[in-house]
């Protein structure tokens, strides 16, 4: 009754469920101890030095050659001390700035300016003076100027194994988009 | 070996396919997504996913969150896609055939290891994904690298080739 194939189904099950208990015990373990360490109350601050509103036409930018789109770029300065969100089971932090905007009625936007992978816990404390916006945004509608939007810093832990964890740092401002320059 | 025993062998093995089967028809209903557990096929959200890593899908909600990993798929190409939303748009339209304004969500895409979004990506003339249509689900767990064997399978012919040969040898070499 134990062919090749019977004793190769049976290693295999015994690996998996073998991994997958084990992914669920790591899983286990690292929530608990990631909620004892404060994570949730991350310090920060953000502050808007400059923005810039700009047309423009190409595809690549949300327009095209009849109808232009508002764009807006940023330069903003951004502080927070990520540290408290690496223990042995975390692989990165992926950290984002994003802006929310109401639309019409019912209508509301979410967009993201800027972004880092954080690897290590070395490089979990930021201190960036001045950045520029990695992205240039555009909205669905045509025009972005005199909305306003609230920017906030949120990020996600990424672990070795286990469940993806999403958080918002203690900090926003507002910002008003400007008018075309 | 007689007659008894193959038909016997055969039940057995239609027994673990039709359980495997159900299996991943129960995932389906629980996370409502046509395939709730994906392999990552590309290095575009490295170091957060690699090549051969498992995930599980989640599709229940209405919206997806920006800075959520989503699994899309684009109606004229086959393949998934794993990337993290930058954007989100709620509007409302008026839907072309009813008649009646409906509220969508409206997505961009960008793998965290890529340049720039997913525009070049979509179809020529697509500026969105659209949270119904394209979402296959949101990437709530992880497992790594113990999907490498579907990929090994996929795109390795000899691999594929030499696990027939296993397999077929042992029902050939079988003694019961």
């Amino acid at each position: 009754m134990f062919s090749l194939f019977q004793r190769a189904q049976t290693v295999s099950n015994y690996v998996l469920t073998l991994v997958m208990t084990m992914a669920a015990i790591i899983s286990v373990s690292w929530l608990i101890q990631l909620h004892f360490s404060e994570h949730g109350s991350i310090p920060a601050h953000i502050s808007v030095n400059k923005a810039v509103n700009t047309m423009k036409y190409s595809r690549n930018f949300g327009g095209r050659p009849n109808s232009g789109k508002e764009n807006v770029r940023l330069a903003f300065d951004v502080t927070t001390d990520l540290s408290s969100l690496f223990n042995w089971n975390t692989k990165q932090v992926f950290v984002y700035l994003v802006g929310e905007y109401p639309g019409k009625k019912d209508e509301v936007s979410k967009v993201v300016f800027w972004d880092k992978i954080i690897p290590t816990k070395e490089d979990s404390i930021l201190e960036l003076t001045d950045v520029r916006s990695k992205y240039s945004v555009w909205d669905y509608y045509p025009n972005l100027h005199n909305k306003t939007a609230t920017l906030k810093l949120e990020y996600n832990i990424q672990p070795h194994v286990g469940p993806l964890i999403w958080g918002t740092a203690d900090a926003f401002t507002q910002l008003q988009f400007p008018e075309i320059l | 070996m007689n007659l008894r025993q193959q038909l016997g062998s055969g039940l057995s093995m239609a027994m673990v396919l039709a359980s495997a089967f159900a299996f991943w028809k129960l995932f389906s209903i629980v996370t409502m997504s046509n395939s709730p557990i994906v392999v990552v096929l590309s290095g575009s959200m490295e170091p957060a996913f690699q090549r051969g890593d498992v995930l599980f899908l989640w599709n229940r909600e209405e919206y997806v969150g920006v800075g959520d990993v989503v699994v899309y798929k684009l109606q004229e190409k086959d393949i998934p896609i794993v990337h993290r939303v930058v954007r989100e748009h709620r509007v409302v339209e008026k839907d072309k055939k009813t008649k009646k304004k409906v509220q969508k969500q409206l997505l961009l895409t960008k793998g965290d290891n890529n340049e720039r979004d997913d525009l070049p990506l979509y179809a020529y003339g697509q500026q969105y994904l659209e949270r119904k249509r394209d979402i296959l689900g949101r990437v709530f767990g992880y497992v790594p690298l113990v999907g490498y064997v579907t990929i090994l399978i996929t795109e390795n012919v000899y691999f594929k080739y030499a696990l027939m040969a296993l397999l077929g040898l042992s029902a050939l070499v079988q003694d019961e």
